[in-house]
């Protein structure tokens, strides 16, 4: 009997546990009172219709769309070639270069983020968004590679040997037969990519200006000030954001296949 | 297999410079001012570093607050992945999704709820209040303990999944198998489950480790200059004390940490591989 | 290089960085040829080929085509196709789309091109299977779909690699049949690599026996099966009792052995089991294994040569197990190695 509960209770704790949290905080943004409490103080639209008008929100929102879309399709750009090249050929010196690339997932993002600032933004000039655009695309690079890799390795690479000898370039093959073959690669990278630029943080911190700063620092700032409940009305919104894309992508390319 | 080493190198040399450019030469030059005092290469900074009892707690509590966030989530994590595994394949395949959701929502968002709930007018203190526990509101923001729940809910799904995937792979029926001839669930767990699960709690292990360990968001947002953790004291010491030498510090340990972890578990995988 | 070669490789070498695995292949093949390469794995079989097809660039020598120099034509400019073992069909494409891919580079389009394909697909018997996409289909399919592929190339060579090893026994009947009947309605020279040495004798007009990289024998199905030049071939086509001479007598494992007929100028002589005659002979062994098999029966002879496999007719009385056995290894039934080892 006591082993029978086991399993449901357990799960239902680690649960509530792990999701609770994300659900007081959708119900807070509902909240029609001016601090933030749970249980919600009536019910009201009015905080997750402010989001959408503190000004310093959309820029930083856009900031981290940006960041996110331009960071990941750079570290797509330098990734799948990076990826081809050492699954389909003998790349002298494979090792190194591969923990080159993937080396900015072992060095914690704050650490990057000052490193950029102390040796680029602070004595070249570099601009904050440029520095923060280079930062947001190393970070993406080694889940770009992985991703990418992991796809490519699924892929019997005789096939561009076939291409090739039916008339087609090496570099035709690649985008004749290659890459048809990894779209649901790329794609998954994309996104993984995407959600991991969006949500990061620490990368950021240093790397923030008057007016240029991510979405999350921009919270992270504004919490510090202010306590009603528009943060978990954003932090609601952004969260069905991630799902939503998430939720899709493992619907129509089967997402976790990759990742 | 293409053996035309120039095309290779052309294809790998972009990410490789970049990652290089951008990546590694700033790193390095910035864990190098910890190492150099006026002209000459030394290891004063360091010293000086650990001289400081702040920084010796600092240093301690982020260690400290990693190993038991680590044993938390693997006791946890064990009792929930055997509970998960045991379901049938479309419960199962739901409740990973289940606990893997919060992964893909931001650790600000994830974070921010935890003040609701510690906070003075929380969830938890309205309850204590009410059951008659407590005449006043308890201290539970900006402890450790709010640290650790926040780091906990943060890294136990990293814990479950790796803990699934090794369950899953548990040879069939050693279980019913060790029952029957007689061991108790305890037995059972020490004897059969844990050795042949062992790579995958190394694996979450490390994860769940390097995770709380170079968190910046759980403890700036539930610990606050409190309880300062490495990377908010790095933070500090760069945005208030202006002293680039100790961040460099804090940056080396960090990345050593983490840098031992992940050969670990490299060294994990390929042992898997060879198997 | 003789006049009627059409496919010629010259002293070719080639290396996987520093490990040689073919060395000094010199090989003469006539247009409308079908050729078997034998040998066992590791030989150099797939290596060459992918040499003909220009996949690897040789260290050292030259191939010649249709009379020109190829060895340094790039893959795609050859006109040489090649059927890879896994089929490397394409997944993302349908059967008719992987058949139209080379003709489409060719810059073929419209109606010629769907009568081209068509007619691929009729020969292999997949007209029905055009719209199917590759990995919905079973192994002889996609072994159908691979050779269609590269046959609408009209390749000057067409080379096949192990064809038949992902089959089924029945299936590889089948597609042997196949093979042999497109390769002679189209004439195409065709290459094919196997290790299984009944496969190459019933379908080669020529087989080459290779090792090591090097080539050990090259001849007609008869000569390479009856006429092995080589222990090595021997022991490759089923001569199972093969022996070293040495100073005049067959080196044994003990004492004398004595052998009715003089023993020819050779570096060895090779059995197989029908040749050794059981039940007389100067020579004796211990029956240490016998199994049934239909026409015949099989012995495995414990002897002071070393064990010795013997069939002979399941008509003639059996030999119990653990029985003396007189037997004989007759000279003139033996085929004498010109090179032993
Ligand atoms: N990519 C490679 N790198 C290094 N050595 C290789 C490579 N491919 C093959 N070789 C070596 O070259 C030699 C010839 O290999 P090859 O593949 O041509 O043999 P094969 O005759 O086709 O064998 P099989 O019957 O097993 O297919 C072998 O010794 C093999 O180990
Ligand atoms: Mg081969």
């Amino acid at each position: 009997m006591t082993q029978r509960l086991f399993a449901p209770i357990t799960l239902l704790l680690v649960l509530i546990f792990l999701i609770g949290p994300f659900l007081i905080i959708v119900a807070a943004s509902f909240s029609a009172g001016d601090t933030l409490a749970f249980p919600p103080q009536g019910f009201s639209f009015k905080w997750i219709l402010k989001v959408f008008t503190v000004e310093s929100f959309r820029d930083s929102f856009v900031m981290s769309m940006f960041l996110a879309i331009g960071g990941t399709f750079a570290a797509l750009l330098l990734g799948i070639p990076a990826a081809y090249a050492m699954s389909r050929y003998k790349l002298p010196f494979s090792e190194t270069v591969r923990t080159i690339v993937s080396a900015p997932i072992i060095v914690p993002g704050i650490i990057v983020g000052l490193a950029l600032l102390r040796y680029f933004v602070v004595p070249i000039g570099l601009s904050i968004t440029l520095a923060l655009f280079l930062a947001h695309t190393a970070l993406v690079l080694p889940y770009a590679v992985r991703v990418v890799s992991a796809s490519l390795n699924n892929l019997r690479s005789d096939i561009e040997e076939a291409a090739v000898l039916l008339g087609s370039s090496r570099l035709g093959a690649f985008f004749r037969v290659v890459l048809p073959n990894i779209r649901g690669g790329i794609l998954s990278a994309f996104i993984l990519g995407f959600v991991t630029s969006f949500n990061q943080v620490p990368v950021s911190l240093f790397l923030s200006g008057p007016g240029v700063r991510t979405l999350p620092v921009d919270m992270l700032g504004y919490m510090e000030i202010v306590f009603d409940p528009s943060i978990a009305a954003l932090s609601s919104l952004l969260a069905f954001l991630s799902i939503g894309i998430v939720f899709a992508a493992e619907r129509f390319l089967g997402f976790s296949r990759y990742v | 297999m293409f053996q035309n080493r120039a095309e290779a190198l052309a294809l790998a040399l972009p990410a490789a410079i970049f990652a290089g450019l951008v990546f590694l030469v700033p790193v390095i030059l910035l864990l190098s001012e910890g190492f150099r005092s006026a002209d000459s290469w030394s290891l004063s900074a360091y010293a000086d570093f650990f001289s400081q009892p702040l920084n010796r707690t600092v240093f301690l509590r982020t260690l400290k607050l990693g190993a038991i966030v680590t044993a938390a989530a693997a006791v946890i994590g064990y009792a929930t992945a055997y509970a998960i595994v045991s379901l049938p394949p479309g419960a199962k395949g739901r409740m990973i999704g289940l606990v893997v959701l919060p992964l893909m929502i931001s650790p600000v968002a994830r974070t921010y709820a935890w003040i609701v709930i510690l906070g003075r007018t929380g969830i938890v203190n309205q309850a204590l209040m009410a059951i008659g526990l407590s005449d006043e509101p308890i201290r539970i923001l900006f402890s450790e303990t709010a640290v650790f729940i926040g780091l906990l809910q943060l890294f136990l799904p990293l814990m479950v999944i790796s803990l699934i995937s090794a369950l899953e792979n548990l040879p069939k029926d050693v279980v019913p198998a060790a029952r029957v001839l007689g061991a108790n669930w305890f037995q059972v767990f020490w004897k059969v489950i844990l050795p042949l699960t062992r790579e995958g709690l190394v694996v979450g292990g490390t994860l769940v480790f390097t995770g709380s360990m170079t968190a910046y968001i759980t403890p700036a947002i539930l610990g606050g200059s409190k309880v300062l953790m490495l990377e908010t004291l790095l933070y500090q010491q760069v945005t208030v004390a202006n002293n680039f030498v100790s961040a460099s510090v804090i940056a080396f340990i960090l990345i050593v940490m983490s840098f031992a972890a992940n050969i670990l578990l490299k060294r994990v995988a390929t042992a898997r591989n060879k198997r | 290089m003789s006049d009627t070669s059409f496919l010629t490789l010259d002293k070719l070498s080639l290396a996987y960085g520093n490990t040689v695995a073919v060395k000094d292949l010199d090989l003469d093949i006539r247009k409308g040829e079908l050729l078997a390469l034998l040998g066992p794995s590791g030989c150099g079989k797939t290596t060459t080929m992918r040499s003909i097809a220009g996949l690897m660039t040789p260290v050292g020598g030259r191939i010649r085509l249709d009379g020109a120099d190829i060895t340094r034509v790039a893959a795609n400019k050859r006109a040489v196709g090649l059927v890879f073992q896994s089929y490397a069909l394409f997944p993302h494409l349908t059967v008719f789309e992987n058949v139209a891919f080379g003709l489409k580079l060719k810059g073929m389009r419209g109606a010629e091109l769907e009568a081209k394909v068509a007619s691929g697909l009729k020969s292999v018997g997949l007209a029905a299977f055009a719209d199917r996409k590759t990995p919905e289909l079973s192994g002889g399919q996609q072994q159908r779909v691979a050779l269609a592929r590269s046959m609408v190339m009209e390749p000057k060579v067409l080379l096949l690699d192990e064809p038949l090893s992902n089959l089924d026994a029945r299936l590889r009947l089948e597609m042997r049949t196949e093979l042999q009947r497109v390769q002679k309605e189209s004439g195409v020279t065709m290459i094919f690599v196997t290790h299984d040495q009944v496969e190459a004798l019933a379908l080669a007009d020529r087989i080459v026996v290779m090792k090591n990289g090097a080539i050990e024998q090259i001849g007609t199905p008869e000569e390479i099966y009856n006429h092995p030049v080589s222990s090595f071939v021997a022991d490759f086509v089923g001569f199972e009792n093969i022996f070293a001479i040495r100073d005049g007598k067959l080196v044994a494992g003990t004492g004398e052995v004595f052998l009715s007929g003089k023993l020819p100028e050779a570096a060895g002589l090779a059995w197989r089991p029908r040749a050794i005659s059981l039940g007389s002979g100067p020579l004796k062994g211990i029956v240490r294994g016998v199994s049934f098999a239909g026409g015949t029966r099989e012995y495995v002879l414990e002897t002071p040569l070393g064990i010795i496999k013997a069939e002979v007719d399941a008509a003639l009385p059996a030999h119990a197990l653990g029985t003396d056995v007189a037997f004989d290894l007759p000279v003139g039934s033996a085929a004498p190695l010109k090179r032993f080892g």
